[in-house]
């Protein structure tokens, strides 16, 4: 004889309703973290996957890769500062291309394939190694298919596809560095060289990160070096969407919690005459409060699932154009969050609970 | 050699005050009473002289002001919170005047959970409840809330569910209050015969003169003051 769940049968319609609308709220916060955690990966992959310690921007790059102008004999430089085990040039230009059967905007990366500043993320195929070959992160590109440049920039073959990789929210392509530096060269016709945008480097083993960075800006001139975490966290504008999508998250989650602590008190408030007697003939209120707990749980399991299956629905139907997929963390962490804060406001029913007095179930009092 | 048998409730010096100085109350005063195990006693007096405080002190719901209370081998004044909580559960049965039972559990389920409280294995407890419920006259209306039942059914399934842990003492506070005559005699005739035909000992509040024939002895509470009476003095009049 389960007290809490004959309640909940019930009371189906009152439960059902808090359901929904604890659901509801899961199902926002879900979709805000997952749309949030996407769109910062797919402004910040390329640089948060690459495969190396720490990044070297050009002094007044204002921590901004694009803006980022480096004379490719700063490699050199670098990797003569100590504790750099090796270095390898990056660099990177916005230009369009046909994917998936339309001209958009891609990013195109230059890495020094066997160096530091390659991508990580591959999902299938290999990283390019020779001129006329490409990895991608975008929708719609298989291996074996072939993408143009506009301006003649070259022709790629899909050699490789990436994930978790992209930048500017674009569709992002690897190629190696010489084919990156004809790109430039074919779309800039006269350029005396052609810069690269960054320094990829590793450090000695045991070596920390930080320092080395700091010991790369201190030695090589006009240079502002980053460990790969500062880098992305620097990205302009990144820290602010971050936390938008934060606030957004938390305010939800808050006022989830807050409408699953007071429904639970209101009807722990109208079912006192209840409780009291109850306590009256022998329950204690550690088993009163374990009812409101079981309850708690019922309504957040059942609105998890509910979320759960919204979010799914939602994705699927949602074209937002940067790659977008619910990781199970991040649904484990909302549920788990949300059930024990929930049973965190529960304390006000369990708090009113421990107040009854069980003499007050006597007589017509 | 029925002399010899300690009663199994024995009441000393019981006391009770609400408040202090000038607007101190005494709702019993300084109570002395036993009764033997099997008996069948009545509390009567008038509104506001005591009874509810009294047996609220007995069943172990109410701390005293001071004085003693035992039933068998447990002394109910000296217990914890804690362990006033289990001895409710375990060795007393409550009717109260209205309000008795949870209104989201049907009849059945009432009894049931005043099982699952002291941890009866569920067939047995389903056994006592179909049995309690049949003795009850409440076979086929085990399924029903108790919205849907009448205040003498109410007050039938709440005498199950006092009866339900097979308890030391059944406390009963004006249990026909809410009945209208005839109902409140039927339900008091079936207590008794519940009481008795499983030799509980049982203590009746009330005060309705008329409800007296069913018990074997009467005790008179009259501003606090407790009397053991032959004859109930209201009945001289
Ligand atoms: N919680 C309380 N606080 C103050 N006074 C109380 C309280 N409970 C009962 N009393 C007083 O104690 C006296 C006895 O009350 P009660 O035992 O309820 O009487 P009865 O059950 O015989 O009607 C009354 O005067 C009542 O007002
Ligand atoms: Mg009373």
């Amino acid at each position: 004889m389960n007290l809490g769940l004959a309640e909940i049968r019930r009371a189906r319609l009152r439960f059902g309703l808090l359901t929904t609308a604890v659901a509801l709220l899961v199902f926002l916060v879900l979709l805000l973290s997952t749309l949030g955690g996407a769109l910062v990966g797919s402004l910040t992959g390329a640089l948060d996957r690459l495969d190396a310690a720490g990044l070297v921007y050009a002094g007044n790059a204002r921590d901004n890769i694009a803006a980022s102008r480096l004379d490719p004999s700063v490699a050199d430089a670098v990797a003569a500062v100590p504790g750099v085990a090796a270095v390898g040039a990056v660099g990177t230009f916005t230009t369009r291309a046909p994917l998936d059967g339309t001209a958009t905007d891609v990013q195109l990366f230059g890495f020094t394939p066997g160096a530091p500043g390659a991508p990580t993320g591959l999902s299938e195929g290999r990283l390019p190694t020779a001129a006329g070959e490409v990895a991608v992160d975008g929708r719609g590109v298989a291996i074996g298919d072939t993408i143009d440049l506009e301006n003649g920039e070259g022709a790629l073959t899909v050699v490789g596809l990436l994930r978790g990789s992209q930048f500017n929210a674009l569709p992002t392509l690897y190629v190696p560095l010489d084919a990156y530096t004809s790109a430039v060269t074919a779309a800039n016709p006269g350029l005396p060289f052609v810069p690269i945008n960054a320094v990829a480097f590793d450090v000695d083993p045991g070596a920390d990160a930080a320092a080395v960075a700091a010991a790369v800006t201190e030695a090589v001139p006009a240079t502002q070096a980053y460990t790969r975490a500062d880098a992305v966290a620097r990205i302009p504008g990144i820290s602010s969407i971050s936390q938008s999508f934060g606030i957004l998250v938390g305010l939800t989650f808050v006022i989830g919690i807050v409408v699953i602590g007071f429904f639970f008190l209101i009807l722990t408030v109208q079912k006192l005459r209840a409780f009291t007697l109850l306590r009256a003939i022998g329950a204690s209120t550690g088993s009163l409060a374990a009812t409101v707990a079981l309850q708690i749980s019922v309504v957040v399991v059942a609105a998890s699932a509910v979320a759960l299956g919204l979010t799914a629905l939602a994705l699927q139907g949602l074209s937002t154009g940067i790659p977008v997929a619910l990781s199970p963390s991040t649904v484990i962490t909302t549920v788990v969050a949300v059930w024990l804060f929930s049973l965190l406001a529960g304390m006000l029913s369990v708090r009113r609970i421990a107040r009854i007095d069980p003499a007050t179930a006597v007589g017509s009092r | 050699m029925t002399e010899s048998v300690e009663p199994i409730l024995r009441v000393q010096g019981l006391r009770k005050t609400y408040g202090e100085g000038h607007t101190q109350v005494v709702a019993v005063d300084g109570a002395d009473m036993t009764v033997d195990e099997g008996e069948f006693v009545a509390l009567l007096g008038p509104s506001g002289s005591g009874k509810t405080t009294l047996i609220s002190m007995i069943g172990g719901l109410l701390a005293p002001t001071s004085g003693t209370v035992g039933l068998g081998a447990t002394e109910v004044t000296a217990m914890s919170r804690k362990e006033l909580t289990r001895f409710r559960a375990t060795q007393v049965g409550f009717v109260f005047q209205s309000a008795n039972l949870v209104p989201f559990l049907t009849a059945r389920e009432n009894l049931l959970y005043v099982a699952s409280l002291v941890g009866t294995p569920k067939k047995d407890a389903h056994a006592r409840v179909d049995q309690l419920l049949e003795e009850l006259g409440l076979a086929d209306r085990a399924g029903n809330l108790p919205e849907q039942l009448s205040g003498g059914e109410r007050q039938r399934v709440a005498i199950g569910r006092a009866l339900m842990n097979d308890p030391d003492l059944v406390l009963v506070d004006e249990p026909t209050a809410a009945l209208d005559t005839a109902m409140g005699r039927s339900v008091v005739e079936l207590l008794q015969r519940e009481i008795k035909s499983r030799g509980k000992t049982g203590i009746m509040v009330t005060h309705d003169l008329r409800m007296v024939e069913y018990t074997d002895r009467v005790f008179e509470i009259l501003d606090g003051v407790l009397t053991h009476v032959e004859r109930p003095s209201a009945l001289e009049h």
